[in-house]
């Protein structure tokens, strides 16, 4: 509990209606869309712009409290739980589109904005902002940045990284940075902004972004091929990538899948199939009528049991929408999804499926498998219950082996969701002691005092009691 | 659903089923779509924050505060988020146990009580009572004003709603009821035999709406039957915490239509529908399922059913207007009914449909939220009528007193040109004579 003049001072400074302190506000910033894991901060702050936010840190300093930024809380990993208590430090609040600079063809905004929304104020302007991850409708581009989203155009347009130009905010210790600029080119010092994306919220707050802005294409084309095999889907996505062809949008859903989203939907999808690939080329009209072909010959090929194209693009977006509910549409069938985000060399991807099969008969589980599949990142799901700590056991022991077989096939234990808490123990398994200890150091030198996000991504900080951290035996 | 787990921190009777709270994920998909978490920003006030509230009473790790009786009764009970979530969490009924839950924490001071008791327990089941001349309309009107205020213990918005309750009731006419005859015979070739079911507000409120739902369905070619015995649909018992009530007046409801011997039971009230619909999750435990299987089987709102049926345009006369529509919750979440009304729409000669943005999102009535969140309400309320001026039509359509009520206020405050109509009374317009 913290004293009753600490908050006041955090009203005074933020303003009162964006200081939380009762319970049942603690108790609903203490998760995020990861099964299993909770805080519970002691203060809970929605700062509405750079200098509440700079006092409210400043108050969490002079009261040694941990800082955890939080953006929509949908993230996969644990990373906006406040792990140690402290201050959850809500991003929402920052939400304004600053600039669109035609001229150079960027957007800037705060961190707190909502990733549709920025998407749709690029759209108005005729512009395109690639990264979509299934979360779109609600995530933050802070979240974004901060986890290196990627998405269902990943593959042709690449994931949140290539579209951050610069970054602005706060270390833990006050210091303002500013990261990167609108130039197209820039190898002025370390690339502090490079290091920023992706780091979880443990290095720095960021409070405002530049992005890149595109062309949208001109046309596209959607496809869906139905498997009786999983793996013969695996096949195609190899054989596609392999014969240079590269979809904007390459999706998988495992049969599992197919019938929980569907269940939700209620679009036609085939129930009895045993998976599915959603596919989308875009581009120039002639390149998209050739990759269409291209795509549609190698579906042949392979001997996909359905090949047909969307009707329209009312429908093509509705596929895509019911794709992005996947991982939602699953947790139908059981209480608990565990999910993990395998992701592979794109050749290896047949052989992961027919791993994932095994070790589910193996383990006796249920296991939905969905994801990008032209990117190699796999989503397979668990759907479990968390009461029944037998058969949650089971599920960590089978991402355990699964993980041990993708790093041996030179894959990684995260292609897009983050190492938080979820994933510490395997983040350890993939870059051993030496690799740790260059991160540790970076850590170090950004947040010397360790108070920002603390009990992430490393595996010696924070174990604490009553945390089980999957993975974490073998390291 | 209602597994026998152990309640936690609820009273064991009406608590919500553990199991229909853990299955959110918290993926946050409901957050985009909630009217009071846009308003507020706050988590508790959201989809997922209040199925996490849920959750922790659920476990024991909370007390039933005030806090979860008030995020309770500020959820409007929209249902927008059962629409956006995958996972098929239905929110707005995990806080309808929550605020039956609250009658058992938090009880109103006495004389609300009894207030509320002698509204919900005695006045609405009774149809009788509340049209008789004992309780003429003014004074239903103050009681309704005074229940809202006192029980429900928003004293600091008293003016403000006295205020707004006195502007949003129009003059009442007689009730429909008294006057509609128990039998309307089908025009021309007949169709089949309807049960009408007429709700309170539409009976009290709207007689003139009803009046024409019953003659469309009569030239449509249908015998339309009116009982007179017909109770409350219990709605608003569910809404305020009453779910004994509510089931008593579900099984008179059931008993009395399914001796009617009719084809299908139609009604134009979107919360009436929404509420016969869900009589069978509401009589869970008693064993008669295959009759109140019957019956829901039977239920359809007036659109869903012209739709389903098929509307005989031949006598159409042309309606030169344009119109904008806006989704009742109890419409679009409540009941999946989105095509339907729009097919009605687009079926009458003349009618042009102009689509407002948002059309799905709540107008911020919700039952007697409007009374109780008078601040609230009126920020969703202005979002709503924004989009419908953008759009420039010249009639704005509905199809749920509640609906109607706040929406023509909305538009009178404002100053719009907008009339309301119901989309009945629009097909009315283009019916012979
Ligand atoms: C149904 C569903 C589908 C998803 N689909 C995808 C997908 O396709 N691709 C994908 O990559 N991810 C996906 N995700 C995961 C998640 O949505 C992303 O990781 C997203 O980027 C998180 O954004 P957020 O705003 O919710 O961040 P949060 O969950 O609130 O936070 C995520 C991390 O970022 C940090 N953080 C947040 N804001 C800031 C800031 N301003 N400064 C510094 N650090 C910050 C937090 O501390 C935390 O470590 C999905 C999640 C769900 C529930
Ligand atoms: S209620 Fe549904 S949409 Fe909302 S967080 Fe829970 S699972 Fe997701
Ligand atoms: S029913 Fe409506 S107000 Fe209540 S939580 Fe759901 S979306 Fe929000």
């Amino acid at each position: 509990m913290l004293k009753k003049t600490v908050i006041d001072h955090l009203r005074q400074k933020v303003g009162a209606g964006n200081v939380y302190h009762e319970k049942e506000d603690l108790l609903v910033y203490g998760y995020d869309a990861t099964p299993e894991i909770t805080g519970f901060p002691d203060v809970a702050v929605f700062p509405e712009n750079r200098e509440g936010l700079r006092a409210a840190l400043e108050v969490g300093r002079e009261e040694g409290l941990a800082v955890t930024p939080r953006g929509a809380a949908t993230g996969l990993s644990g990373g906006s739980t406040p792990f140690r208590g402290g201050m959850a430090l809500g991003l929402t609040r920052m939400n304004r589109i600053l600039e669109i600079d035609e001229e150079n063809l960027t957007l800037t905004a705060e961190a707190g904005v909502i990733t549709i929304d920025l998407f749709n104020a690029a759209a108005a302007k005729g512009l395109f902002y690639p990264p979509d991850p299934g979360s779109q409708n609600v995530s933050t581009l802070g979240g974004n940045v901060a986890e290196n989203a990627g998405g269902l155009r990943g593959l042709k347009y690449g994931v949140t990284r290539n579209y951050v130009m610069a970054l602005s905010g706060f270390l833990y210790d006050g210091t303002e940075f500013h990261a990167g600029n609108k130039c197209v080119k820039d190898v002025a010092g370390y690339s502090l902004r490079d290091l920023l994306v992706g780091s979880e919220g443990t290095l720095g707050i960021i409070t405002e972004v530049t992005v890149r802005l595109i062309n949208p294409p001109q046309d596209k084309r959607t496809l869906l091929a139905y498997f009786k095999d999983i793996r013969t889907a695996g096949d195609a996505v190899s054989k596609i990538i392999a014969a240079r062809i590269i979809p904007a949008t390459l999706e998988i859903m495992d049969r599992t899948t197919i019938n929980c989203v569907e269940d939700y939907a209620g679009i036609g999808l085939p129930r009895d199939m045993g998976a599915l690939l959603l596919i989308e080329v875009d581009g120039h009209p002639a390149v998209v009528a050739e990759e269409a072909a291209g795509v549609q010959k190698i579906l042949e090929e392979v001997r996909a049991d359905v090949i047909r194209q969307a009707a329209n693009t009312q429908e093509a977006l509705q596929l895509a929408a019911a794709r992005r509910t996947a991982l939602s549409a699953v947790a139908r069938v059981s209480p608990t999804t565990i999910l993990e985000d395998t992701t592979v060399p794109r050749s290896r991807l047949a052989e992961t499926f027919a791993e994932i099969e095994r070790l589910r008969e193996k383990y006796g589980l249920r296991v939905a498998t969905f994801g990008h599949a032209g990117d190699g990142n796999l989503h397979p799901t668990a759907v479990t219950d968390e009461r029944n700590r037998e058969e949650v056991a089971r599920v960590h022991a089978f991402f355990s082996d699964l993980y041990e077989k993708v790093l041996s096939m030179g894959g990684t234990v995260s292609g897009e969701h983050g190492i938080g808490i979820a994933k510490k123990g395997y983040l350890l398994r993939q870059f051993g002691e030496g690799g740790m200890e260059v991160m540790r150091r970076i850590k170090k030198s950004f947040d010397p005092d360790g108070g920002l996000n603390p009990g992430k991504i490393f595996l010696d900080e924070g174990v604490s009691a009553g945390v089980k951290i999957p993975g974490g035996t073998h390291g | 659903m209602a597994e026998p787990s152990p309640a936690g921190h609820f009273h064991p009777e009406d608590a919500p089923g553990y199991e229909s709270i853990l299955q959110c994920m918290r993926c946050g998909f409901c957050l985009a779509v909630c009217p009071t978490y846009a308003l507020t920003n706050r988590e508790r006030s959201s989809p997922r924050g209040r199925a996490a509230l849920a959750r922790a009473v659920a476990e024991g790790k909370l007390e039933f505060t005030p806090a979860v009786r008030d995020e309770s009764f500020l959820c409007l009970d929209c249902k927008a988020c059962s629409t956006a979530c995958p996972s098929g969490v239905r929110v707005g009924t995990i806080m309808e146990f929550c605020r039956s839950q609250a009658q058992v924490f938090h009880p109103p001071s006495l004389p609300a009580g009894m207030l509320r008791d002698f509204i919900l327990k005695r006045m609405l089941p009774s149809p009788a009572l509340m049209e008789n001349s004992m309780l003429p309309a003014r004074l239903y009107q103050r009681l309704g004003i005074q229940w809202a205020v006192r029980s429900l213990g928003i004293n600091r918005f008293l003016p403000g709603a006295l205020a707004k309750m006195e502007g949003i009731l129009p003059k009442l006419a007689t009730p429909l009821r008294l006057e509609i005859p128990e039998l309307i015979p089908a025009l021309g070739k007949k169709r089949g035999r309807v049960g009408f079911f007429l709700g309170c507000a539409m009976s009290l409120v709207f007689p003139e709406v009803s009046r024409q739902t019953a003659r469309i369905l009569s030239q449509q070619g249908f015998d339309v039957v009116t009982p007179k015995e017909v109770k409350c649909c219990g709605a608003p018992h569910l809404a305020e915490g009453d779910r004994e009530t509510a089931r008593r007046l579900a099984r008179i409801n059931i008993d009395l239509f399914l001796a009617l011997e009719v084809d299908f039971i139609v009604t134009d009230c979107a919360g009436c529908g929404c509420a016969l619909k869900e009589y069978e999750e509401l009589l869970e435990e008693t064993a008669d399922h295959e009759r109140i299987g019957r019956f829901k089987a039977k239920v359809r709102d007036i659109s869903e059913f012209l739709a389903e049926t098929g509307i005989r345009t031949e006598d159409l006369r042309p309606v030169p207007l344009s119109v904008t529509y806006h989704e009742p919750c109890h419409l679009v979440h409540g009941q999946g009914l989105s095509v339907p009304p729009r097919q009605v729409i687009r079926a009458i000669p003349g009618v042009e449909l102009r689509e407002m943005k948002e059309s799905n999102w709540c107008c911020g009535m919700a039952g007697s939220f409007a009374l109780k969140e008078l601040e609230t309400s009126r920020r969703i309320l202005e979002r709503k009528l924004g989009h419908v001026r953008a759009t420039g039509a010249d009639a704005l359509v509905t199809a749920n007193p509640g609906c109607h009520l706040q929406l023509a206020w909305g538009v009178r405050e404002l100053g719009m040109k907008q009339p309301v109509l119901h989309i009945v009374e629009l097909l009315g317009k283009a019916l012979p004579q």
